[in-house]
């Protein structure tokens, strides 16, 4: 009995030194692919920089050939990203939890490559290039980071645009 | 593709309702600062004092400071600081203010005499003017000026002290907060924004801090350069006729400089102050009342092609005969506030502007806000029969 109330004393003087348990949104804009390098002190700061939005199924998110100005982190629900084809629109897929898109508006303002539309009630952090320079100035570390986790994400995926086409005109 | 980009709209601005907007809410918040202006200094002085604070505070945090302490170390030895002056300089301004009320009147007496001396020298050498009356009509407003508002000032001085000091002890509860709590704050208002104008309203707000934090920060610097050549310049005429000490010439320095954060009207008052001073000391010495208004107008063409341009910059693209009317027209409705006003504001609602118009005359922003509405709707009434 007397082991049992230490064992229970030992367990709660424990978890009250235990950091409060992480935010499960911020939990899963750690496992996205440009914020996977945070730890969970640098997850909190970026919290400060990150804005929550909620979108409704059929909302656009934003448009194709419009300015872009950050990247959005999905937490729930999902998004369809689609391009204008030649004849119909391009399907380019499914943006679920854990993912980002919009990604190359965090390095520079450029038009944005395809339309996203909210495929149901979602939730998604936005994060602007902006705010990326902000955090660079006061948190460096965080900020190269981030940055070099963008420009890898980036170079994966010029990677894979590129074996998929063997033209070398593409490179010049 | 290049035909599908979207640009943002560069001539929102020349929409005649954006111009009367810009102009209206400008002068708009003059009056209504004029009004509240007990709780709007204190709001502007920590405005002021966030942006020229901001930046230590980032560079605290850029070597490695938790935010939180970062702000601590700052309030610390903010907190010394003004021990240290109030234990120093306070009690030698204190010293001189009162002098100065104390001389005001007899100051005020020898100016006239100064002031009349001067004119009938002119109408001695110009009939016209004596034939104009001038003389008679402008020592008619000195004397009206000494004897009314230069002695009115005097006993309402220690009065106007008591009446600020509350609220000037508002400003660093006001900037703690600012800094404290800024980016939650901005957040905040943020969330506020459909999802529509987000990206929009973002570059909106981020434009705008950028543009204060600039001309806050170009502001300190062009005082400080002012300060520092009208100081060293005073100084240096006045060497040979002990008018100045090194201290009375960078504070009389200070005082133009600030007078020259109203532009155009700004360094005419600083100059007019300087020939005051050297007047009354040297009331015989044309020549060095000559040397002060080449000074000023040296300092002027400095400010205008060196100065300005390396701090502030010329980020509003006013036209001079605008800036003019503005600050005027600040003048008349909020007086001091105004004229001090009127630039910072003209400049925030002129970004404000331009971005309200490139939001509201984007006809894809407005469909897709319109859209988000009809989606709410068609939720929310779902399971009723209509």
């Amino acid at each position: 009995m007397g082991t049992a109330w230490g064992d229970s004393c030992r367990v709660s003087f424990w978890s009250f030194l235990r950091p409060p348990p992480l935010d499960p949104k911020l939990k899963v804009v750690g496992s996205t692919a440009i914020f996977q390098d945070c730890n969970r002190q640098e997850l909190e700061t970026l919290k400060l920089y990150l804005h929550e939005r909620h979108y409704l199924a059929g909302e656009i998110v934003f448009d194709e050939g419009e300015d872009g100005e950050g990247v959005y982190i999905v937490v729930s629900g999902k998004f369809q990203a689609t391009r204008k084809g030649m004849l119909k629109k391009k399907n380019l897929g499914e943006i679920l939890p854990g993912e980002c898109f919009g990604e190359i508006a965090l390095l520079k303002s450029t038009p944005r490559l395809a339309t996203v539309v909210a495929e149901e009630p979602s939730v998604a952090f936005a994060m602007f290039r902006s705010e990326l320079e902000r955090l660079a100035d006061a948190r460096p570390r965080l900020g190269f980071k981030v940055a070099v986790q963008v420009a890898r994400l980036m170079s994966s995926r010029l990677h894979r645009f590129l074996e998929g086409h063997t033209d070398s005109s593409i490179l010049s | 593709m290049s035909q599908e980009i979207r640009v943002s709209n560069p001539r929102a601005l020349e929409h005649p309702i954006i111009w009367i907007g810009v102009i209206g809410g400008t002068l708009g918040s003059i009056v209504l600062l004029d009004r509240i202006a007990w709780l709007a200094l204190p709001l502007i002085l920590a405005v002021v004092f966030y942006y020229l604070v901001h930046p230590f505070l980032i560079r605290l945090q850029h070597w490695g400071i938790a935010p939180q302490h970062a702000l601590t170390i700052f309030l610390v030895l903010a907190s010394l600081l003004c021990v240290v002056a109030s234990l120093t300089v306070l009690p030698a301004m204190l010293n001189s203010v009162s002098q100065f009320q104390t001389n005001l009147p007899e100051t005020m007496q020898r100016l006239s005499q100064i002031a009349s001396e001067f004119l009938k020298n002119i109408e001695a050498r110009f009939p016209l003017a004596k034939k104009a009356g001038l003389a008679e009509g402008l020592q008619a407003r000195i004397d009206f000026f000494a004897q009314g508002k230069g002695t009115q000032f005097a006993g309402d001085a220690a009065l106007f002290a008591f009446k600020w000091l509350p609220s000037l002890l508002l400003v660093p509860f006001l900037t703690f907060f600012f800094l404290r709590d800024g980016t939650a704050f901005h957040q905040l208002i943020l969330r506020a924004v459909p999802n529509a104008f987000f990206e929009k309203t973002l570059l909106l707000f981020d434009r705008m801090d950028r543009q204060m934090h600039g001309y806050f920060k170009g502001m300190f610097w062009l005082t400080v350069l002012d300060t520092i050549t009208l100081g060293l310049g005073l100084w240096i005429l006045g060497l040979g006729q002990g008018i100045f000490s090194f201290q009375n010439a960078m504070l009389l320095g200070l005082v133009c400089a600030v007078f020259a954060w109203v532009p155009y009207v700004g360094t005419a008052v600083g100059g007019l102050i300087a020939i005051c001073v050297c007047a009354l000391h040297s009331p015989h010495n044309p020549q060095l009342l000559f040397s002060v208004v080449l000074l000023f107008c040296g300092v002027r063409l400095l400010d205008e092609f060196l100065y300005t341009p390396a701090t502030v910059g010329r980020a509003l693209h006013m036209h001079p005969l605008v800036t003019v009317m503005m600050i005027f027209a600040g003048g008349m409705l909020g007086g001091v506030y105004g004229l001090l006003l009127a630039m910072p504001l003209l400049g925030i609602f002129t970004v404000l502007g331009q971005m309200f118009g490139e939001i509201w005359f984007d006809p894809r922003l407005r469909a897709r806000h319109t859209a988000r509405n009809l989606l709410e709707k068609r939720l929310a009434s779902n399971d009723l029969d209509l």
